[in-house]
This record gives structure tokens, C-alpha cells and sequence, in this order.
């Protein structure tokens, strides 16, 4: 584990913010260019505990099941985002570090409001921690994985269909 | 001002139709938790769960907390209420411990609801502590799946089960030691509906080529799927079933051409598994095990097996309901394949799925198109064409609506 400078901290900051902006607008194509192949997207439930092997997760998606996703967003007929949901998400109090095996970790808090138009018109917010393990490619970054812990991830949870 | 007069149900349910407000109304709602959930057999644990003397799940009956406890004399399910104040005697969803004490003024219950110990007890030596235990619950299992019923006069659980006994024996057959298994986790998914909207659509065969078009678009269609997402429902051969006393099911089996097509395998893929399947039930009943594959059988009021994925829903109130879901693990099976239990079924049910994230959708759009503007609601898809089986069970076409008239038979026989 090791320290990143400066510059290297608002380049990683600055591909987060796009990463959310992306997902916040909808914007699946562009957002996928930002995967690697290789990627985990996971929302597990109990936190530091979970075995992604024996405990259910909200989300545990590999690449080939995330492409199914954003095929089944796509459709116009996945009820759940159609229309989508208006969201903006903030993230904050990030702090990154490179791991043993040379991969950039970046944790954050974030918050997401979506206001949810398909059914029941309410506002959902969406605290939590998110952290992504990213690879150094070409002078940018692809994202190996996005993990979601949410604040009220052991109780209920309303319909979560777009990408948190 | 609520209208207090009790409502009349069976003038809401007709053969073919029934009437929106049994959705809706608050007052048949709080009926519905004293008649089925308070009133009858609910499914509330598996003994998979509770491994250990001393251990307990906190649960509900609908509305109802309760605890389920395992002890030397057997399983319990006590209210989990306190009987002096009637605090929450215990807020942890599980744990182990041979005692419930009460944090607000002391009394100390036992896991079958007796009351043990009230402190200082000098102030309450005239109070009879034989008459202040727990509410406690009738209890019966089968395979391992318990039910309670709070009301003690009723029809032994097998009597219950009735038809739907053999989609118990159907998961639990899948391992070679006759066992489901269940973890610790669940994901719980809040639908702004009411209950019956998720327990109907259980077996609701007519709904999957709609309400879960772009899943069919999103994938390449095998099995099952290939079975049932068509065009035209001639191609169509899943069944609509309904087995009495208010529980239905789907039957998936036609799709299922070989051993281990349910899980979307060969049937080599595991062969310490189908060696021991074949152990226990000999070649030719294993191999029809495996290929029949898990039951899709909703069990009134409140479970359903679902394939992959066990599911217990929840009443809340009249418009949310919490859809609980977790794996259906077999005992005595590879950890490979208990994984990919949990992969097939993780992406199909909870608020994040390809398929329930849309049902919730649906059924918080239904539910509130119709409040406040009641009418009658069409069911009779496939009455002249469902045809009556062995032991009275009624079976038709995947897109009939069977299963729903006899949903709403049994619902009307309970207030009756």
C-alpha cells in the first residue's frame, strides 16, 4: 500500500465525478467505456461480513451480467426506469491509496436523490460508501469494481434499478 | 371519519371477478391480519435456521411480531411483545440465548413464552405469573419448513398443506440428504402495494410476457424462458395450477428436458451430486428429481418457492408490503452448486432484479390507480378451458387465470 500525489488525486477525483455523472444522466453507452473486462459491480448487504459466495447480494454483477442490464435498460420497456429517474448523486470525503498489486482504491461517502417517476413519485435518497478499484490504463483509469455499501442496506429498500 | 361497519367480503368476490376495494380498504386489511395471518397456518421459519438449542429468529406474523426459539422441548413461536407494557421484548433479528428480559422494567420470559422472573418482587407478590406468559402459537413443520398459527382450533398443518405439500417434498428432495438449507441473509424489497397484488402475481403466468418484455430482450432465451416468452400462447407449454386452499403454482417441468436444465447445466456438471442423488433414490427417481427441477408454488398467504430463490412476503399495511428473498440452498451439495443457486437466483427477485424490480413497479402502479376510485377487476381468462386434475387441483394454460380464481375462492372461504 502506498501514498498518490497530488495530481494523481484530482485526476482519480475528476474520473469519479464523471463516472457519476454519467450514471446519473443515463448515459449507459459512455458509462460502460469506463468497465474493464474483468469488472465486479457489487451492492452487497451486511457490510463488512459479506461472502459475496454464500450471503445474497442486492447487486453482483460480472461484466457479462452488467451488459445484460444496460441491454434490459435500453429496451424502453424495463418498467422500473421507464421513464428513468431523475438523479444526482454527491460524493465526498474521498481518499485513495494504490494496493500491493499496483491497483488505485478510491473510498468515498456519497449520497444519491432520485426522484422516483414511474410509481410512486417519491423521493428516495440513497446515502452510503462507495469504493472502486481501478486500473491504470492510457492515462486514465477502468474500473475492476464498484462496490456500494448502503446506509439501509439490511432493511427494506425501495425498487433500485438505475445504476447506484 | 372511517366507516366503521364491518366490510362485507363475500359480496367483493364473484366467480370470474372481484372488486378493487379488497385491495384498498384499510378496514378489510386490518380484517385480513385477525382472519388469515392471526387466524390460520403462516409460514414463519425453516429449521435450517435454527440450529442450536437456544437460538431465535425474530419474525412476524403479519402485523404481529414474533419470535421463533428453539429449546430442548422443541421449536416455539411466542408474540414478541411484553406482556406487562408491551414493549418489543426482543429487537435483534436473530441471535442465541436461553432467556428474553424485557429493557424496560425487567421480566425475563423463556423461549416458550413462560414468564420466569419479574425483579423486585416484594411490589407484585399477588400477580399470577401463570397468567402473564407469552402469547404463544400453535406450531407444526413439514421438511423442515415451519408454520404458526395463532389461532390453536384449526386443521392440522399436513391438512393444510393439502396438494401443495408435494412442491415442499419437490425443493427438498433436490438434496441427496432431503434437505433445504438457508442462510443468514436476506434482501428485503419494499413494494408501495398491497400483499395479495405480490402473492397473486406469483403464479400469474399472463403477466411475464409483459411486465418482463425487456428481460426477454435483454437476453438470449433458454429453458424456461424459451418456453414461456412467445408470441403466441399455443407455443406455450408451462401449466397454471390451482392446488386448494388458496395455494397455486406454476409448473415449469415441460421446459426442463434434461437432469440440471433448471440450474441451466448438463447433468455431468457435478458429479459427486448426481452420485449422490443416485445413492439416495436410485437412478431412475434421481434422475427424475433432477430433471422436474424446483417448485414455483406460491404457499397461502405467505411463501413462495420460487425456483432458486425462497420468498416470504410481508404485510405492512394496506399499501406496502416488503418482498423477503434469500437463496434456497440444498444440504449435502457441492459449494459450486449451491453458488450457482445463489447466481440464477440473485439477479431474478429483490429491489435491483431484472424480473421483481418491474413487478413492484406494476403493483405500485395498479394499487394506485385503484384507491379511491374502486370498481370491479376481470379474472376470467381460461375458465372454460382449465380442466380438473387428481385430488380437485385445477389446471390450465401458463397464461390462464386459474390460479387467481382459486386465490380469491379460498380468500372469500376465510371470512365465510
Amino acid at each position: 500500500m502506498s501514498e498518490i500525489d497530488e495530481k494523481e488525486y484530482r485526476q482519480v477525483c475528476n474520473f469519479i465525478y464523471l463516472e457519476c455523472q454519467l450514471a446519473d444522466e443515463a448515459r449507459w453507452e459512455e458509462w460502460e467505456e469506463l468497465l474493464a473486462a474483468d469488472m465486479n459491480y457489487w451492492v452487497p448487504i451486511n457490510g463488512q461480513e459479506a461472502d459475496p459466495n454464500w450471503d445474497v447480494s442486492i447487486i453482483n454483477d460480472n461484466r457479462s451480467r452488467l451488459a445484460t442490464r444496460i441491454r434490459q435498460l435500453r429496451t424502453g420497456t424495463r418498467h422500473s426506469q421507464a421513464p428513468i429517474s431523475v438523479i444526482r448523486r454527491m460524493v465526498s470525503n474521498i481518499v485513495i491509496h494504490e494496493d500491493d498489486d499496483g491497483m488505485v482504491i478510491a473510498e468515498g461517502n456519497f449520497v444519491a436523490h432520485e426522484y422516483q417517476n414511474q410509481s410512486t413519485m417519491m423521493m428516495n435518497i440513497w446515502p452510503g460508501r462507495v469504493r472502486y478499484r481501478l486500473r491504470r490504463v492510457n492515462g486514465s483509469y477502468e474500473i475492476v469494481q464498484k462496490r456500494v455499501d448502503l446506509v439501509m442496506a439490511t432493511g427494506k429498500l425501495p425498487t433500485l434499478a438505475f445504476i447506484i | 371519519m372511517r366507516d366503521t361497519t364491518t366490510p362485507d367480503i363475500g359480496s367483493l368476490i364473484k366467480d370470474e371477478t372481484i372488486h378493487s376495494s379488497l385491495y384498498t380498504d384499510r378496514d378489510i386489511f386490518e380484517l385480513e391480519c385477525e382472519k388469515i395471518f392471526e387466524g390460520n397456518w403462516v409460514y414463519v421459519a425453516h429449521e435450517s435456521e435454527l440450529p442450536r438449542n437456544g437460538d431465535y429468529l425474530r419474525r412476524t406474523m403479519g402485523t404481529t411480531p414474533i419470535l421463533v426459539t428453539k429449546s430442548a422441548k422443541g421449536i416455539h413461536v411466542v408474540v414478541n411483545r411484553c406482556t406487562h407494557r408491551g414493549n418489543l421484548l426482543c429487537p435483534a433479528p436473530r441471535g442465541r440465548q436461553k432467556a428474553f428480559g424485557c429493557k424496560y422494567h425487567g421480566w425475563v420470559f423463556g423461549p416458550d413464552g413462560e414468564l420466569v422472573d419479574i425483579p423486585f418482587p416484594d411490589g407484585s407478590e399477588n400477580l399470577d405469573k401463570s397468567k402473564l406468559g407469552l402469547r404463544a402459537a400453535r406450531v407444526e413443520s413439514y421438511r423442515g419448513f415451519i408454520f404458526a398459527s395463532l389461532n390453536h382450533d384449526v386443521d392440522d398443518l399436513i391438512t393444510y398443506l393439502g396438494n401443495a405439500r408435494q412442491a415442499l417434498d419437490r425443493a427438498s428432495d433436490l438434496s441427496p440428504v432431503g434437505e433445504i438449507q438457508l442462510s443468514k441473509t436476506w434482501v428485503q424489497h419494499s413494494f408501495k402495494a398491497n400483499w395479495k397484488m405480490i402473492s397473486e402475481n406469483e403464479a400469474d403466468g399472463y403477466h411475464v410476457n409483459f411486465v418482463h418484455d425487456s428481460f426477454g430482450k435483454a437476453i438470449t432465451p433458454e429453458g424456461k424462458y424459451d418456453n414461456v416468452l412467445k408470441e403466441d400462447e399455443e407455443g406455450i407449454g408451462s401449466v397454471s395450477r390451482y392446488l386448494g386452499n388458496g395455494h397455486t403454482e406454476i409448473d415449469y417441468e415441460v421446459s426442463y428436458g434434461a437432469p440440471m436444465k433448471w440450474l441451466g447445466v448438463k447433468e455431468d456438471r457435478y458429479p459427486e451430486y448426481t452420485a449422490a442423488m443416485k445413492e439416495r433414490y436410485g437412478e431412475q427417481e434421481a434422475n427424475t428429481i433432477m430433471r422436474k427441477g424446483p417448485p414455483h408454488t406460491f404457499i397461502f398467504p405467505n411463501l413462495f418457492l420460487a425456483e432458486t430463490c425462497f420468498v416470504v412476503i410481508q404485510p405492512i399495511s394496506v399499501n406496502e408490503s416488503i418482498n423477503w428473498h434469500t437463496p434456497l440452498y440444498l444440504k449435502g451439495v457441492p459449494d459450486k452448486l449451491n453458488q450457482r443457486i445463489l447466481r440464477q437466483g440473485e439477479p431474478a427477485m429483490g429491489p435491483s432484479a431484472f424480473l421483481t424490480a418491474d413487478d413492484a413497479v406494476i403493483a405500485e402502479r395498479q394499487w394506485g390507480a385503484l384507491d379511491g376510485d374502486p370498481g370491479w377487476l376481470d379474472l376470467s381468462r381460461g375458465a372454460d378451458r382449465e380442466v380438473q386434475k387428481d385430488n380437485g387441483v385445477l389446471q390450465s394454460h401458463y397464461t390462464d387465470e386459474t390460479s387467481n380464481r382459486g386465490f380469491w375462492n379460498h380468500y372469500k372461504s376465510v371470512f365465510q
